[in-house]
Order: C-alpha cells, then sequence, then structure tokens
C-alpha cells in the first residue's frame, strides 16, 4: 500500500470530521467531528513515519493524542455544564448572545 | 545529550513561574478560602516580579539542545505576557473575590498556567515544544470563559457557559486543523525542527498544509472570516477576563504565525493573497461591524477584529521594520485594550449591563474612570498623541514601504469610521446625563492599580514612543538573524 493511498484515507477522514463540525447541531455530535479530525492528523503523522523512516512523527502522534485527550475532557465539561444551565445541548439554540 | 546549568539560565521566568504556581498552590491549601482577595494580589505580584525581574536576568541562549533558543525576540514577548498576566490579575482580583469567593485561588491559578504556556511559546524552536506551549496557553482560557456561570438565569454570568462553549467549539476545532497542516509539513520534511523546514523543496501538498495552518490560526486570532465566536465570547464571559483574552492569547497566536509561516515556511510570499484578503476582510468588517453595535463589549470585539487587521498588515511583508511595527503595535494594544476592558468591567459591575446607554453621564459618577476611558479610546482609535496613534502610524509606513499602498488607504479611511463608533461611547460619557439612581463610582484597590498603569503606559508611551520601539526593534533583529548551524 503506498503512501498515496494513506494520505488519501486521513484527507477523506479529516473531510468528514469537518463534515460532521459543520452539520452538526448537537454539541456532543461536533466535539465527535473534531475527533474525527484529530484522528486523520495521527493517521498522517504515522504513515510519514512508517514510509520515510524516523521516528519523529509517532512521536508527534503520541502528543498530539495526550494533547486531543486533555481537550475533549475540558469540552465534555463544557457541554455538562451548558446541559445543566440549558438542560439542553443543542447549539442552535443557545443563541441568547448575538445582536 | 546532558543538562547543564546553562540550559536553564534561558528558561530562568519560566521556570520561577512554575515555581509560583507551586507557591500558589500550597498558598491556596494553606490559606484556603480565608487568604481572600490577597492570593489574587500575591499572582499579581509575582507576575510583576518576574516582568521587572525579565529586565535584570540574561535570558539569551539556546536551551535543551536548542528546542529552545533566548533571545530579543522570546523576551519582548514574555514580557508583553506577564504585563498582560499581571493587568488581568489585578484587574479580576475584586471581581473573582465577590462573585466566587471560594474559588479565587483557581482562577488566577489557570491565568498563570496560560502565562506559562505563552511565555515558553516564542522561543519555542522545536514544533513539538511549539504545540504542547500553544495549548497549554488555550485549555485554561476554555475553562476561564465559562469562570462567571450561574444558576441565577439573571445574573450577571448567566451566558458563561454559551459564551465558553462557543470559544472551545471554534477552538478545538481549529487546533485539529492546524494540526493537520502541521503533520503534512513534519511529514513531508520529516523534522519537527522549524529552522529546518525552509530545505524542504516546496510541492501542493507543502502549500496545503502552510494554508491550514493559516486558516487554523486565524480562528485563534480571530481574523475574519473565522470571527463569529468572538463577539459572542466577549459578550458572555466575565469583563477582567475578556480583558485578558483579547490582548495576550492574540499576541501568542502571532508569534506562533510567525514562527510557523515567516521563520518555518519562508512562504510568505506563497501565501500572500490569502493574507491580504484575510487583513483587509478583518479591517473592514471589524470597524464597520462595530457601528452597529449598542453593547460597548461586543462594539470592543468587533474594533479588536479591526486591530487584528492591522496587525496582520504588519504581519504580511514579514520585513524586518514591519515586524517591529508588528510588535510595537501589540505592545500598545495590551495596556490600552487591558485598560478600557476594566473601565467597562466597572461600569458594568454597576448597572448590571454594559450598552453605551449604561456610561451615560459616566464623567458625573467618577470623572477619573471617564477621562481614563476617553484616553483609552483614542489610543484605540489612533488620536495624536496616545500610544494608539504611533502604532498605526508605524503599521501603516511599514504597510506603504512594503508595496500595500491601497490597503493603506483603505485602513486610513476606515480609521476615520473608527473614530466615530469610539466617540459615540465618549459622547455617552460626557454629554449625556446619568439615570437618576446611578451613585458614583468607587474602583477597587487592585483595580485602581491596574487602570493606572495602563494609563500612564498609554500617556507616557504616546509621548515617548522610543523605549518600545527599540525594544522592538532588538526583537524584530533577533528574530531575522538567523541562529548558527540552524541551516
Amino acid at each position: 500500500m503506498p503512501l498515496t493511498s494513506v494520505l488519501l484515507l486521513s484527507m477523506a477522514l479529516f473531510c468528514i470530521g469537518v463534515f460532521g463540525v459543520l452539520s452538526r447541531r448537537n454539541a456532543i455530535g461536533i466535539l465527535l467531528g473534531v475527533e474525527l479530525m484529530a484522528n486523520a492528523v495521527n493517521i498522517n503523522l504515522v504513515a510519514f513515519s512508517r514510509f520515510q523512516g524516523g521516528v519523529v512523527g509517532q512521536v508527534f502522534a503520541v502528543f498530539a493524542i495526550a494533547l486531543t485527550v486533555a481537550e475533549v475532557v475540558v469540552g465534555l465539561a463544557l457541554v455538562i455544564l451548558l446541559y445543566r444551565s440549558r438542560k439542553d445541548v443543542r447549539v442552535d439554540e443557545a443563541n441568547a448572545l448575538s445582536g | 545529550m546532558t543538562l547543564g546549568w546553562a540550559d536553564f539560565a534561558p528558561l530562568a521566568i519560566d521556570l520561577a513561574l512554575v515555581a509560583a504556581i507551586l507557591i500558589v498552590l500550597i498558598g491556596d491549601l494553606a490559606g484556603g478560602p480565608r487568604a481572600g482577595r490577597g492570593i489574587g494580589y500575591l499572582c499579581g505580584i509575582l507576575l510583576l516580579g518576574l516582568f521587572a525581574g525579565s529586565f535584570f536576568l540574561d535570558l539569551s541562549g539556546p536551551s535543551m539542545g536548542g528546542t529552545y533558543v533566548g533571545d530579543a525576540w522570546s523576551t519582548f514577548f514574555k514580557r508583553l505576557f506577564l504585563a498582560a498576566g499581571a493587568l488581568a490579575i489585578f484587574g479580576s482580583a475584586d471581581h473573582v473575590a465577590r462573585h466566587t469567593p471560594t474559588r479565587q485561588s483557581e482562577y488566577h491559578l489557570l491565568i498563570l498556567f496560560s502565562v506559562l504556556g505563552m511565555s515558553l511559546l516564542p522561543g519555542a524552536r522545536d514544533l513539538l515544544l511549539l504545540v504542547v506551549a500553544f495549548e497549554l496557553m488555550g485549555l485554561p482560557l476554555f475553562v476561564l470563559a465559562a469562570w462567571a456561570k450561574t444558576d441565577d438565569p439573571r445574573g450577571v454570568g448567566r451566558h458563561a457557559p454559551e459564551a465558553a462553549l462557543k470559544l472551545y467549539l471554534v477552538g478545538a476545532a481549529s487546533t485539529a486543523i492546524t494540526l493537520f497542516g502541521l503533520s503534512l509539513i513534519v511529514g513531508l520534511s520529516g523534522t519537527t525542527n522549524i529552522d529546518a523546514w525552509i530545505r524542504t523543496a516546496p510541492s501542493p501538498l507543502w502549500f496545503a498544509g502552510g494554508f491550514l495552518v493559516l486558516a487554523g490560526m486565524g480562528f485563534k486570532i480571530g481574523a475574519v472570516p473565522f470571527h463569529f465566536w468572538v463577539p459572542d465570547t466577549y459578550q458572555g464571559s466575565s469583563t477582567p477576563f475578556v480583558a485578558f483574552l483579547s490582548v495576550a492569547p492574540k499576541l501568542a497566536g502571532f508569534a506562533a504565525l510567525i514562527a510557523i509561516i515567516h521563520r518555518g515556511l519562508g512562504a510568505g510570499l506563497l501565501h500572500r493573497p490569502t493574507l491580504v484578503t484575510l487583513a483587509v476582510a478583518s479591517i473592514l468588517l471589524g470597524n464597520l461591524l462595530a457601528v452597529a453595535q449598542t453593547d460597548v463589549k461586543r462594539l470592543l470585539a468587533f474594533s479588536g477584529i479591526g486591530h487584528i487587521g492591522f496587525m496582520l498588515l504588519a504581519f504580511l511583508p514579514g520585513t524586518t521594520e514591519s515586524i517591529q511595527m508588528l510588535l510595537f503595535y501589540g505592545g500598545a494594544y495590551v495596556v490600552t485594550n487591558i485598560g478600557a476592558f476594566l473601565i467597562v468591567e466597572q461600569v458594568e459591575d454597576a448597572a448590571g449591563g454594559s450598552s453605551i446607554d449604561d456610561f451615560a453621564g459616566l464623567v458625573y459618577r467618577s470623572p477619573s474612570l471617564a477621562t481614563a476611558m476617553l484616553l483609552f479610546l483614542l489610543s484605540l482609535a489612533g488620536i495624536p498623541f496616545v500610544v494608539g496613534f504611533w502604532a498605526k502610524l508605524y503599521v501603516f509606513l511599514a504597510a506603504w514601504e512594503a508595496g500595500l499602498q491601497w490597503i493603506v488607504v483603505l485602513g486610513a479611511i476606515v480609521s476615520v469610521v473608527g473614530l466615530f463608533y469610539y466617540l459615540q461611547i465618549a459622547r455617552a460619557m460626557f454629554m449625556r446625563k446619568p439615570a437618576a439612581e446611578a451613585p458614583p463610582l468607587g474602583s477597587s484597590l487592585g483595580m485602581t492599580f491596574a487602570i493606572s498603569l495602563c494609563l500612564a503606559a498609554v500617556v507616557v508611551l504616546g509621548a515617548f514612543p522610543a523605549p518600545l520601539l527599540g525594544e522592538a526593534e532588538a526583537a524584530a533583529k533577533a528574530f531575522v538573524a538567523k541562529p548558527t548551524g540552524a541551516r
């Protein structure tokens, strides 16, 4: 399997993630889209590392995973906070701030 | 690789910041809620002490095998971030003590963590350090944006969860976009050493990587068309935090952008059309949309987008002069914007809202606050002789010399529009009568201190811009100078 096909896979995954972020109305759904994008990043890093030698990409991937986890923890806490105050996690309902 | 004392000297400020975080943490455990607002003042004093210390310590030299390099460039940014953090903490101490008396030290600790991330960022020469520092800066901000959470449906913090979630969703998505771009760049170059990227032959994928980084960072700095979260988050979060959010992370974003785009990719020219579009759209939309705002926080948010546009204008050419002007603009923006938001906080706290009507007759309630606000507004608008004037003038000069004459003309015209909406607030403060029941406004100790510092900086640097300009020049030269043995 050549590098190109792996890159195509990661780009497809990234695009699905972007589509999820843009189309989902549920905050959890948007978070899932972000997760897909983050995983596309990891596939990219590991694939380059596998095909071109060197461990830089794999080390970077481990860091990227850790950072994403930290981010998601904060994100889920915020979703719970929004749910407690509005009993709803749909972002298009959260429109008190505008003008 | 062995670590010696020489490795830690450039990181002295950052290590001291870690020590400060530990001191506050232990102080909180020992004192707890009894510590009162003292814990906030302690954090502010620690940051101010580090700011002063940065002038006496030699912070130059490579560290950790060249992963981090301290020079005038990183020191300039460190000072900006330490100053912004100290001003924001002094301005927040009273607000935090009154609204969340049992959770005070958490707020200040989160600000300290964010400042630590920012302070590590500009000196990072390895992408891993840069990305981790950037996240260390960003994660506390999400939590802080939700700080004013409350179950009271009419309380000041009722919109904080929504504001925080908007900031978070945009932030998380933009991090993923940036990382995807960086993964392409790292993959193609095979190294995370930013200085070594320039050796890689450009390819469409390489270009796409740079483009994705620009888009992701565009969200972070709040440039048009990635700006939609800015007004909502500013309006919903607690105002003293917004004072911090509106300046420090934006400047950190520029530090990262400059490192990746100008130093790493050397692709300023390749991405020039994109950058011109971003800058022009930010200047135009930010200033024009600000005119229609009736809420002062939203107005300052849109005007802030315009200021980001001006900074992008200085970012664009990537020459020593333009980088110097960008740094000067950043310094001026820190003191002016934090000062303005802290005054908004005082008015909002008394009136329960931050619409322009709430500013009516401020001069009768507190002449000193009204005068200070007028000076901050004049500085934001770029009127002589406060610091904002020089900032705008220098950016225009740099852009003019870089061949962007038409944007300079456009920016000058739009600045007149800016004058209109800034003076709307001034008119409400000085020409209108206050509401009948509005009492005189008093400031807390920390607030008075922070606003006085901002005001002193705005006036003194307006009269003598040379010291800041000289610092910015040294920093820009240090940035352009390539480290030996990097190529």
